[in-house]
């Protein structure tokens, strides 16, 4: 076993990749009583195109299949799994994104036994026909849900927009058609694929011993066995650095306009601390421009373009990424105006100082400390960073190190107009006003 | 688990040592009677204080002055438990361990004093310019509402059954409170939170206990208060029988959203408040509870299939995201679930794994600053020695007959169903 010891942040990490491939994480935090353990898969709703595992043909499975999976992990012939987490006193969650599938519990007590649950239940898939037809009416209802609520619609409309083939593109549930499709089949194919020990973190954080708890767990392991993995091959089509649509507009049954202005980020195929750093980099970069210290957000909030649903995010992974900007606002279109003459500002005489700097990555530093607050934060970040070879424990370090010029690296990346996109979303013209 | 320190009468200091985490967590918490006016009101003033201060006079400076803090955060919001609101001042500051050569908590302590006593007046008055327009931000924020469909239903529920009510009284007011809002409402609303509020003050952290409680005392000048206990909602006053409400509603959407609302008598100051938060946990606040087993796992009806326990008003609510045209076929597996807790239907597993995890949840509370402090801050009416272990020594306690006694306290008052119009097309 590893033992990494961070000082600055006074943490201790235990590291071990077992026999079977699988990568275990395991840190110790004292004086907290829960411990979080996180299960995940490097496979997401992206994940569409690919050749299964011991085949040599591609296949295109059905959109929402990762998710679907997710859900139907939680049966088993001899019922839910939710039961046998609840008697041990686990709370028991999943969740799929873009590029992994996440099994996750929180527990004050028996936290061997709910880390039994957890390996077991992930690595014992069953799967019937009747089950995968009986989930797909409590799906249906999740994606109706989504469709329902206009601040999901808001971000999911603007990432549509940015992108011509990528798969980033279509929502994570799939539609009702697209579920439909799917088969028992289809999810075998699938777990063989993307379930294997070698393309999965375990991450253990909280109330843990991590000697006694890794020998847990190789002992567990040690008890099953896997099938060979060949490399997983996974196929994306070429995508262009433009927006696949500029502009979009929905009309949905809101009381106020809303907009989310999208940047697509041209520089995607990065991993490892070149990517760290263009992440951290971007963050702070949107941070100057069009954080709450900004001349953007002052004049915004005062001319009431913003109002408290503001909001910008940064968010990449291999192979896509970009910025997003949303608020609330009674005037779309002179929103989308002034986060662009912003943008077109920055181009041709770029303001930010080493001052400005400074004092942004302080409140970082500073944001990232409250972070680790948070054992959810650390095992779901320590994890997303993993897959992207990229280390937890060295943003304070990279933050510090940023210049001037690596945010501007990062702006070039986000700059171009065809790379934008604005989606609104108007309230519904109403046949009858007074309801 | 706190250590209180009353430093004036009405204003208490309490103060927990904790290494658990690499900040120190402030909450100052003023607490006066619900009224629409006075939620409005301190809405308003919240987000004024919050916006700047005689020290830092915009927006700008005073978030400049948190960034070079590390990003200490302060925050103001309002919330409401029972017939009282409050307003609460968040601060989150990181511990200066972690820092090399920062003075973050001191300048912190001088900051949240700023906050409270230097407020941004010109002349006396509140700057009508920024009193403009936070009222407006409030009022978009009462607004907003609409569009979320969940949140929305649940008002419009809550209206329906217990109208000029704390029970449908928003922490923000209403969009008519806030715009009768004026620059002398809110100076007199500033006078009364300092001076006869009644006041508790939580700190977090890795902190040298004694020598911040003098700091405290030295920086809050309150003066003293009528003391008293928080405003109890009395959940022993509902009508002697009603007569079950069905109310529909439409907007422009696709699922339909039903809500319940059951009244029972036993409230969170009643000796069977712990029997009840047991009742909810089997009736629907997990996921292996009688309605996600049943509406959702075993009929696919619906993603997701809930209860939870609004103690403070005698309310047990339902809600689940179905096909409106199934909603009958949904209210009559509710009641059946229910029914089925009336009768005694209950098994050791259901018990044994509603206890496991209300233990597990309470014990997880825990493990966060804030969630230390809220629970606290509640749980202090009760018992001021208050601490997890009671709590889990209440519900281990607690039997299958207790449970079927406290499902009969239960009435169903309203079934609630928003959903979209016939005519609805798909885009």
């Amino acid at each position: 076993m590893n033992k990494i010891h961070f000082e600055n942040l006074q943490e201790t990490l235990y590291t071990e990749t077992l026999d079977n491939g699988l990568d275990v994480y395991i840190l110790p935090k004292k004086g907290f009583s829960k411990t979080f353990v996180t299960f995940t898969t490097k496979y997401g709703s992206i994940d569409r195109t690919f050749i299964p595992n011991g085949k040599t043909e591609e296949v295109t499975v059905p959109d929402g299949i990762a998710h679907f999976l997710e859900h139907k992990m939680f049966e088993k012939e001899e019922g839910d799994v939710f039961q046998k987490f609840s008697v041990l006193g686990g709370s028991a969650n999943a969740f799929t994104s873009f590029t992994r599938t996440a099994y996750l519990f929180s527990a004050t007590d028996k936290v061997y036994d709910n880390t039994e649950v957890l390996l077991d239940f992930v690595q014992e898939p069953y799967f019937t026909e009747e089950t995968v037809e009986k989930e797909k009416g409590i799906i249906n209802q999740e994606i109706t849900m989504y469709d329902d609520l206009p601040d999901w619609r808001l971000y999911f409309g603007a990432i549509e927009n940015l992108y011509h083939q990528h798969p980033v593109k279509i929502d994570i549930a799939g539609t009702i058609e697209s579920i439909d499709k799917i088969t028992a089949d289809h999810l075998y194919e699938c777990y063989e694929t993307f379930y294997h020990p070698s393309n999965m973190v375990l991450f253990i954080v909280g109330a843990v011993q991590p000697e006694e708890m890794l020998a847990f767990i190789k002992e567990n392991q040690a008890k099953k066995t896997f099938g060979e993995q060949a490399e997983i091959t996974r196929l994306f089509e070429e995508e262009p650095n433009t927006a696949a649509i500029p502009e979009r507009t929905l009309e949905m049954d809101v009381t106020k306009p809303k907009l989310s202005f999208g940047l697509k980020c041209t520089n995607v195929h990065l991993s490892g601390e070149a990517m760290l750093k263009q992440e951290l980099a971007a963050e702070l970069l949107l941070d100057v421009l069009f954080g709450r210290t900004s001349s953007f957000y002052k004049e915004a909030y005062e001319d009431g373009l913003i109002d408290e649903s503001y909001g910008y995010s940064f968010s990449q992974e291999y192979g896509f990424g970009f910025a997003m900007i949303v608020s609330d606002t009674e005037d779309p279109d002179a929103l989308a105006a002034k986060i662009r003459q912003t943008i077109e500002e920055t181009k041709t005489s770029w303001s930010i100082t080493g001052e400005e700097l400074e004092r942004i990555a302080k409140r970082k530093i500073g944001q990232f400390m409250r972070s680790l607050n948070s054992i959810e934060f650390i095992a779901n970040q320590f994890t997303r960073y993993q897959f992207n070879e990229m280390d937890l424990f060295n943003v304070v370090p990279m933050i510090e190190k940023l210049t001037i010029t690596d945010l501007q690296a990062a702006f070039a990346t986000i700059q171009d107009e065809a790379g934008q996109t604005t989606f609104k979303i108007l309230p519904k013209a109403k046949e009858d006003e007074t309801n | 688990m706190f250590t209180k320190n009353e430093i004036q009468q009405g204003v208490t200091l309490y103060t927990r040592k904790s290494e658990q985490f690499k900040t120190v967590s402030f909450s100052l918490k003023w607490k006066t009677a619900l009224t629409e006016k006075a939620a409005a009101e301190r809405s308003v003033l919240a987000n004024i204080l919050e916006d700047s201060n005689g020290k830092y006079r915009t927006q700008n400076e005073l978030r400049k002055k948190l960034d070079d803090l590390y990003g200490t955060v302060l925050y103001m919001d309002v919330a409401k438990r029972g017939e009282n609101h409050l307003m609460t001042l968040n601060v989150d500051c990181v511990n200066d361990e972690y820092l090399n050569g920062s003075n973050v908590l001191a300048e912190t302590l001088e900051l949240i004093h700023t906050v409270i006593f230097q407020p941004n007046l010109k002349d006396g008055q509140f700057d009508p310019s920024i009193v403009q327009r936070e009222k407006r931000s409030v009022t978009e924020r009462i607004r907003s509402q609409y569009d979320n469909k969940t949140s929305y239903a649940q008002k419009r529920m809550l209206e329906s059954i217990r109208p000029n009510s704390a029970v449908s009284t928003s922490a923000d007011g209403s969009l008519e409170a806030v715009q009768a809002v004026d620059g002398a409402a809110l100076l007199e609303a500033y006078r009364s939170m300092l001076e006869e509020d009644l006041i508790d003050i939580y700190v977090v952290g890795d902190i040298d206990e004694s020598m911040l409680v003098e700091k405290l005392k030295a920086l809050l000048p309150f003066g003293a208060r009528e003391k008293r206990k928080q405003y109890a909602f009395k959940t022993d006053q509902h009508h002697e029988s009603v007569t079950e409400q069905r109310v529909e509603e439409q907007q422009e959407m696709k699922q339909g959203k039903l809500h319940l609302a059951f009244r029972t008598p036993v409230g969170f100051y009643h000796e069977d408040y712990m029997k009840m938060q047991v009742m909810n946990g089997i009736f629907g606040g997990f996921a292996h509870s009688k309605l996600f087993m049943n509406v959702r796992e075993k009929e696919s009806m619906a993603y997701y299939a809930s209860s939870s326990y609004a103690s403070h008003y005698g309310l047990l609510y339902v809600m689940a995201g179905i096909d409106a045209e199934l909603a009958d076929k949904a209210v009559s597996l509710i009641k059946e679930q229910l029914k089925a807790l009336q009768n005694g239907e209950i098994t050791d597993l259901e018990m044994e794994q509603t206890k496991a995890l209300l233990n597990n949840s309470i014990t997880s509370t825990f493990d966060s600053a804030r969630g230390q402090i809220e629970v606290f801050d509640q749980y202090k009416e009760l018992d001021e020695h208050f601490n997890a272990d009671m709590l889990k020594k209440g519900w281990a306690a607690v039997t299958k007959e207790d449970i079927q006694k406290m499902a009969t306290t239960m009435q169903l008052e309203i079934v609630y169903l928003l959903s979209g119009k016939e005519t609805a097309t798909d885009e």
